[in-house]
């Protein structure tokens, strides 16, 4: 079966190739799904017309907000978080067993490449509380995975439980062994607005590594990556090369990471082998040269549950080996006569 | 070289601000502001409001129509120097931007301000302060609208141009106080970055009335800093509704303009149809009318975001099997969609059109919308009917396909009455 290949091609890249996986994926999709299905014939993409993987049309973001897209019977639902009035995306996961997989397949490698298991403090919220996230459903698995007995979770109803952090924090700088932070941009500038205000900095030991992903889409407040860096540095002494990012969302399965801990660029994301990255022209859908702005489209063979091939509704730009996010697709928010955000706008 | 701001004539004011060139993306000279030199322009309009309020009706108006008349000309030398950096601000092209201008400034002519000024009992209070309108950057020429208003009450005006256009408002100013010199004291138009909180402090202690187009956020944020003195007009968004029995070919020529019209970026942008008649006769047609449009209106540059959004939004149709036009992705996207919610466009003179049998049903399906929209086009008898239910809704504004984006100077934008707005406190 599909899932089975899939599976083994992620801890044995040479069993198969990429490209004849990608191709089953697709017909396999095809064949299941029926909204996808009416986008192919459509454009008279069939297995049988279809002989490379980068000619298989890809899955707007856009239609998990408005359509089922299962290929099976969902096991977990995951939803995105959208603002107020927004719709929400929906991922019905027939493959949690594969998305665990594809977190052990891929999170040590980018996030712990000195250490098996080591303390972890989770800003995320946890599962109990976010079940239909896969956000959480991933934080809860690297806990149990990988955290040691004095891992935590400092996020409450309420949010950051910034008093819990303070004190976790305080403790692992006493005992001196390196651990690692599990955080939303968000939730981290919001602790590190905790520690502002009682004017508190810790010294984590070094070695200490922060995770972040993208947590600001639907936040009022902006901060700037450059803004954010500073503050893990200056507030927990963490320094820049030391965080990583992580590109991931809830239509996907696996995740793409800065290999900023092996001494990567901090901003270049990579994707693990069973995944292939590409920047399309969103007039044209054709690939841009490396430099060029375009839609990132993602072929993500543990995707095989709802679309293997999304083009993403985020901008960005492909270098070397990886590829820098620029920014988001237009929302359909309202005009109004009122496009300007920053005028007379205070902090 | 233009300006990015017009200062009032005050002896208190000379030399200043400083100036630095700007050259891209157009070229420009932009005043530095500092808190007391706001606070200074701010005085200096107190001071001119005496000579504004010895202006005639007559007088007044007689400036104002010969200068908007001058800004419709686009052989004028005004627009000749404004026309090509303006466009490019904006991000319209140069056809589009003469039609939105005409849009603009031909609601506003000497015969609609006049209608205006005759609805205006007397002037405001002395003591009511300058007016500070803080603008938004996506329709060109919208300084006029607020500044109609507050001069006809008599009331000194500062325009807050937005930082991405700078140059109409200081342009439109300075042709008039050419034209009738005591207003030279009473009117200004600055930009500066938003979010200067030091810069504007004395600005909004020493006005009287704060107009801002502008988000929720930003809104809600200038109340907290300016309590009591915001009317504050935010995001909204238009539909049509067409009527059985109207003919398809005739509704779409309007509504193609209803929709193309700066580039769908007004809150009078038509961004939905709902139909009692032939959808897809609708569609078709009204596909057609925007790809004419697109060749008399060539869309500005897109954006690579609304790009990215609108051809999501095609694949998406796609997927569900809805019937698309196939028009290229700048000139416009008509789809038909079942589904009767009303959905934002990202733009790109992007419509949905439903198929709705009952045009009762109307104020049920955009009951989630109510108070954040502003228009309806309205075509055909039954159209006409809802008008009381949609105005109930919240829209501020109903007309015939085609004069949805074409309000004059009495159009209450909002449900604001902008005579009533200046002439009390908020």
């Amino acid at each position: 079966m599909i899932v089975d290949r899939v599976t083994r091609f992620l801890t044995h890249p040479e069993a198969e190739s990429f490209e004849e996986l990608a191709l089953a994926a697709f017909a396999w999709q095809l064949e299941r799904i029926e909204p996808y299905r009416r986008l192919c014939e459509g454009r008279g993409a069939t297995p049988e017309t279809v002989g490379d993987w980068r000619r298989v049309p890809p899955v707007p973001a856009a239609a998990f907000k408005t359509m089922t897209l299962a290929a099976a019977p969902a096991v977990e639902v995951f939803r995105s978080s959208g603002t107020t009035g927004e719709r929400r995306s929906v991922h019905h996961q027939p493959f949690p067993d594969l998305y665990g997989q594809v977190i052990d397949a891929s999170f040590p490698r980018f996030c712990l490449p000195y250490a098996e298991r080591l303390p972890i403090l989770s800003l995320i919220p946890p599962r109990e509380q976010l079940p239909d996230s896969s956000l959480s459903f991933m934080a809860d698995h690297v806990l149990a995975r990988y955290g040691g007995p004095e891992s935590a979770v400092a996020f409450g109803p309420r949010g950051v439980e910034a008093a819990k952090a303070r004190s976790w924090a305080g403790a692992r700088q006493r005992e001196g062994r390196p651990v690692l932070v599990l955080a939303t941009a968000f939730a981290l500038a919001q602790w590190l607005d905790a520690l502002e205000r009682l004017d508190l900095k810790f010294r984590l030991p070094a070695g200490t590594a922060v995770f972040e992903t993208g947590g600001f889409k639907g936040k009022t407040t902006e901060l700037t990556r450059e803004a954010l860096l500073v503050r893990v540095q200056s507030r927990l002494g963490v320094p820049p090369e030391f965080v990583v990012r992580e590109y991931g969302m809830t239509e996907l399965t696996s995740q793409c990471y800065t290999r900023t801990l092996l001494g990567g660029d901090p901003d270049l994301f990579i994707a693990p082998h069973w995944v292939r990255v590409r920047l399309l022209d969103p007039e044209t859908l054709a690939e841009v040269p490396a430099g060029v702005p375009g839609l990132i489209a993602v072929f993500d063979l543990a995707n095989l549950g709802s679309a293997v091939h999304l083009l993403t509704e985020d901008l960005g730009i492909a270098e070397g080996e990886g590829f820098r996010l620029l920014g988001r697709a237009a929302g359909a928010e309202l005009r109004g006569c009122s496009l300007v955000v920053e005028e007379l706008r205070g902090s | 070289m233009l300006r990015d701001a017009f200062l009032p004539s005050s002896p208190n004011l000379s030399g200043e601000p400083h100036c630095r060139r700007v050259e891209r993306p157009v070229r420009y000279l932009a005043a530095r502001w500092a808190p007391e030199t706001l606070g200074r322009v701010a005085a200096a309009l107190r001071e001119g409001a005496a000579a504004l309020r010895e202006i005639s009706a007559e007088d007044l108006l007689a400036a104002w129509g010969d200068t908007v008349a001058t800004f419709l000309r686009p052989g004028s030398l005004e627009r000749r120097a404004l026309d090509p950096p303006l466009a490019r601000l904006c991000g319209l092209s140069r056809e589009g931007l003469k039609a939105g201008l005409d849009a603009v400034l031909g609601g506003v002519r000497r015969e609609p301000a006049a209608a205006l000024q005759a609805k205006a009992p007397r002037a405001a209070a002395e003591d009511a302060g300058p007016v500070l309108a803080v603008l938004a950057s996506n329709l060109p020429g919208l300084a006029v609208q607020p500044l109609l208003p507050a001069l006809i009450l008599r009331r000194p005006v500062l325009l807050k141009s937005p930082s991405a256009e700078p140059l109409f408002a200081p342009a439109f100013l300075a042709a008039l106080a050419r034209r009738e010199p005591r207003l030279a004291g009473a009117v200004a138009a600055a930009t500066w970055q938003g979010g200067d909180i030091a810069l504007e402090v004395p600005l909004l202690a020493a006005v009287g009335t704060v107009l801002a187009y502008g988000e929720p956020e930003t809104l809600a944020d200038l109340a907290r800093r300016a309590p009591g003195k915001v009317i504050g007009y935010g995001p909204k968004t238009s539909l049509a509704v067409i009527g059985a029995g109207m003919d398809p070919h005739e509704a779409a020529e309007g509504l193609a303009r209803d929709v193309a019209l700066f580039d769908q970026r007004g809150c009078l942008s038509v961004v939905a149809v709902y139909t009692a008649g032939d959808a897809a006769s609708l569609a078709e047609r009204l596909a057609e009318a925007l790809l004419d449009l697109a060749r008399r209106w060539p869309p500005g540059p897109p954006a690579r975001p609304v790009l990215a959004a609108v051809r999501h939004l095609r694949l998406e149709a796609e997927m569900r099997g809805l019937w698309q036009s196939s028009l290229p992705l700048r000139d416009g996207t008509v789809i038909v969609d079942p589904d009767l919610e009303l959905r934002p466009s990202p733009g790109l003179r992007t419509v949905r059109i439903h198929p709705v049998a009952d045009l009762a049903r109307l104020p049920g399906i955009l009951e989630s919308w109510r108070g954040r929209l502003q228009g309806a086009a309205l075509a055909g008898r039954d159209a006409w009917l809802m008008e009381p239910a949609l105005r109930e809704l919240g829209i501020s504004r109903c007309a015939p396909p085609g004069e949805l984006q074409s309000p004059d100077a009495t159009w209450h934008n909002g449900g604001i009455d902008p005579l009533e707005a200046l002439a009390t406190s908020p």
